[in-house]
């Protein structure tokens, strides 16, 4: 409903307050699971030990048409980075990205190699740095809970000012 | 101290290890492949080391590379394909640019030296630039060896061509295609020689020693920064401030 | 190549009138299935391109280089002990294990030799890495098949496992703690009574995969005679661990050929399964994961005493020559062929992994199986991306 009314900035407070909470506690979370992380990645979603579920996080949506968040979470390379850019472009808006992992977030150990991209952050708009080489489900989980907290106090109008979160 | 590749060394090092090679008992099983390698292909077989009970290594002619791969297969038994690869033994033109700044002001800074020095090309040694080498096992009946085959490969960088093993070893396959995309070796026979790993618009033959990694170019590796004192080491090393000492350190340390 | 079986036999023939687009009968024409690059089947980035013949599969090409890092070149530019942090991602689930060969191949060139305690620790950390790897596989290859129970067990009690490694390590993934001429650390202060019990834990989770899965129907009749890899074919694209005992060759590098590490002072048993289907690469690997428990357990109770590293120099110049060791890691044998001219740097290591063999055989493999049948083999031979691309 309300997209029009945000766009043309006549949206009642209470009312984004509520639509923010409902968007941030129902993020359907696409996996992009290209190394390492994508372990670490399984481990926090898949695992019951961190149960990503209690944090509204629903993990297995079908396609990334279905998906408000993507997690970028490993070692891009020049021959991944189109596919990439091809099903984030897929995703309908408003859409997060979480660039987990030092290769996602700038090329980390192969940051002299020939074939890896540096930093998934050239071709996409990223919301959520998690460093770490893997990062550890935890910190995974803390980055969730930063974008959700952005999520919360987002005015829709101005998603796409913002600068990226680095999770400390 | 000379630090960089030298014939010289390897000499040293063969020597000194002859007479452990004499002490130890002789690696019968080994030498035996070397023998049937030697009476198999004659003049062909360019040349041969011995590592006992480690290795051997056997560096036959490019003609007879295919051969050497159906003998090792079918009469020595070797049914277990491990790998196949290449090797660029010119030194890299990029000397020591590749390591910081820092790392090179504790080197003779003589990369002229270098490129005149003769090139250590391994076991068998090698007159080629590029040489592909394999190796393939015997691993049946609880008795495993291998044997590494070598062959020199071409003239220039540009004419680079071998015959295959794919119908030797079905699974040279995709270690060709890897080679041919890394150094730009043809293998003749070879069903498809196409990009294995990098996209298809790739330029450049990656493992090449005279491909550069750009961003090393554009940002210089900051140098080993760090050195870790070892746990059994007494004098617990703490790092002073001023590189310049440590930097002093290192040739001793190296020669230890 | 040796003997075909029947549904290679019908395959080839399917292949052949796929690529006449010619069939007296009924005018068929082929399909293209693209699988990937990002597919939950291909553990990661892999793109198969299959055609098909109705639902036979009339030629499978594997499209990979989405995860190729450039190791090869990169570890010509890095010196020993950083290559020890880079070898760690090669094989992302038993990242140990891939620190083994080359530190040994190193000290080889070095002669040096590692004290006796730092050898069992490393063959402690060694297998234990193989727990880590192969568990989830035996959680993973359920999830292929539509059972999600499996995995939720391995995450469970893997990351018992993970606490212990990252007890002595530090790190849950990337341990990054052998070094040449020993460890970096003794072991923590009940550390052995911990690992027995996680031990324990990891047999009853095999108790528990093998009540679900084995003797499952679905599981059944979707693995047994499905992916038939005859041995002499095997061997020849070079396949190793797992995947070749499964095929009935007695062949184990800890057993015939083990350098460094403690294993010729066990008592342990090589699992072999004369089927070679995916049955029996999945039976072949839970009894490893046993038997891994069971060489954990002996090492623990027999730990000699003494220092874990060797006197070395400070700055690691390895001498001039050229060494291959292979050990037997979870995935298969990895080897690393190390070339070095006396340098800080390696002049060429050709890092030989376990998953780039034992993936070349799937165009041979995939022919003539059932579309559905592709996602089994491909999850029972057990590949890890990083140890594809490298």
């Amino acid at each position: 409903m309300g997209l029009g009314l945000v766009e043309s900035g006549r949206f009642p407070k209470p009312l984004t307050k509520l639509l923010n909470m409902s968007r941030k506690y129902s993020l359907w979370v696409y996996q992009w699971g290209l190394a390492c992380c994508a372990i670490e990645m399984g481990a926090a979603f898949g695992s019951p030990r961190y149960d990503v579920m209690r944090l509204g996080v629903i993990p297995f949506p079908a396609s990334p048409r279905q998906a408000d968040l993507v997690v970028i979470s490993g070692t891009v390379t020049d021959k991944m980075a189109p596919p990439i850019k091809r099903l984030y472009e897929q995703m309908p808006s408003p859409k997060y990205v979480i660039s987990m992992g030092s290769c996602a977030n700038c090329g980390g150990p192969y940051w002299d190699s020939y074939s890896v991209t540096k930093g998934i952050d050239q071709i996409l708009p990223v919301d959520v740095y998690v460093p770490g080489c893997p990062p550890r489900p935890e910190a995974l989980l803390e980055g969730i809970v930063m974008l959700q907290e952005r999520i919360q106090n987002e005015d829709m109008a101005e998603r796409w000012r913002g600068d990226p979160i680095v999770v400390g | 101290m000379i630090r960089l590749p030298s014939v010289d060394a390897t000499d040293e090092r063969a020597e000194s290890a002859d007479p452990e090679a004499e002490s130890a008992e002789p690696d019968e099983r080994r030498e035996a492949v070397v023998a049937g390698f030697a009476e198999e292909f004659g003049e062909q077989l360019v040349g041969s080391h011995i590592e006992p009970d480690r290795e051997v290594w056997v560096r036959v002619a490019a003609d007879a590379w295919r051969a050497a791969g159906e003998y090792a297969r079918h009469h020595l038994r070797c049914r277990y394909f491990e790998f196949l690869a290449a090797i660029d033994w010119m030194p890299s033109p990029f000397g020591r640019s590749m390591d910081a700044e820092v790392d090179n002001a504790a080197k003779e800074p003589e990369p002229a030296a270098v490129q005149a020095t003769p090139r250590n090309t391994g076991a068998t040694g090698g007159e080629t630039r590029f040489q592909v080498f394999a190796r393939v096992a015997h691993v049946h009946d609880h008795d495993y060896w291998g044997v590494v085959l070598k062959a020199d490969v071409g003239d220039g960088p540009d004419d680079l061509t071998i015959d295959s093993w794919v119908p030797v070893y079905a699974g040279a396959n995709w270690h060709e295609r890897e080679a041919w995309e890394m150094y730009g070796i043809e293998f003749t026979g070879h069903p498809g020689l196409r990009h294995l790993y990098l996209p298809s618009g790739f330029e450049g033959r990656p493992l090449r020693k005279d491909f550069p990694l750009l961003p090393r170019i554009v940002k210089p590796w900051p140098g080993i920064v760090d050195v870790e004192a070892m746990p059994g080491e007494e004098t617990d090393v703490v790092k002073g401030d001023d590189r310049s000492s440590d930097e002093a350190d290192q040739p001793e340390d190296s020669d230890q | 190549m040796t003997a075909l079986t029947d549904s290679q036999k019908l395959a080839y023939v399917a292949s052949q009138a796929a690529d006449a687009r010619v069939n007296v009968e009924l005018e068929t024409e082929g399909m293209t299935l693209n699988i990937g690059p990002q597919h939950p089947a291909t553990h990661g980035t892999l793109r198969i391109i299959v055609r098909l013949d109705g639902e036979l599969v009339a030629g499978a090409d594997p499209v990979m280089g989405y995860m190729h890092r450039g190791y090869e070149k990169l570890t010509e530019v890095r010196s020993y002990p950083q290559i020890t942090t880079l070898i760690n991602r090669i094989d992302w689930l038993g990242s140990f294990a891939n620190e083994v060969p080359f530190i040994l191949a190193a000290e080889q060139l070095m002669e040096i030799e590692a004290p006796v305690r730092a050898r069992w620790i490393r063959t402690i950390l060694h297998e234990m890495s193989r727990i880590a790897n192969v568990t989830l596989f035996l959680g993973d290859m359920g999830v292929q098949l539509g059972a999600l129970t499996p995995v939720f067990f391995a995450f469970r009690d893997r990351e018992h496992v993970l606490n212990q490694i990252e007890a002595v390590t530090g790190g849950r993934f990337h341990p990054n703690f052998d070094r040449i001429g020993g460890l970096k650390d003794d072991l923590p202060k009940g550390w052995i009574a911990d690992t027995k019990q996680t031990m324990e834990r990891v047999r009853t989770f095999c108790d528990e995969v093998e009540d679900l899965l084995m003797g499952n129907e679905i599981f059944e009749a979707r693995t047994r005679g499905i992916g038939i890899i005859p041995p002499d074919v095997g061997l020849q694209f070079g396949l190793s661990g797992a995947n070749i005992r499964a095929s009935g060759i007695d062949w184990d590098l800890r057993r015939d050929n083990n350098i460094g590490l403690a294993y010729d002072e066990l008592d342990w048993k090589v699992w072999t399964h004369p089927d070679g289907d995916s049955f029996a690469r999945y039976w072949v690997r839970l009894q490893e994961t046993r038997e891994a428990t069971k060489i954990i357990d002996q090492l623990c109770d027999g730990l000699p005493s003494g220092p874990v590293m060797a006197k070395v120099p400070r700055i690691i110049k390895v001498p001039a020559g050229e060494a291959h060791v292979c050990t037997e890691n979870p995935l298969g044998e990895m080897a690393y062929y190390l070339v070095s001219q006396g340098d800080l740097v390696p002049f060429r290591v050709k890092i030989k992994s376990a998953s780039f063999n034992n993936l070349s055989i799937t165009p041979w493999l995939l022919k003539g199986v059932y579309v559905p049948d592709v996602i089994t083999i491909l999850a029972s031979l057990y590949f890890i991306l990083g140890d594809l691309d490298r």
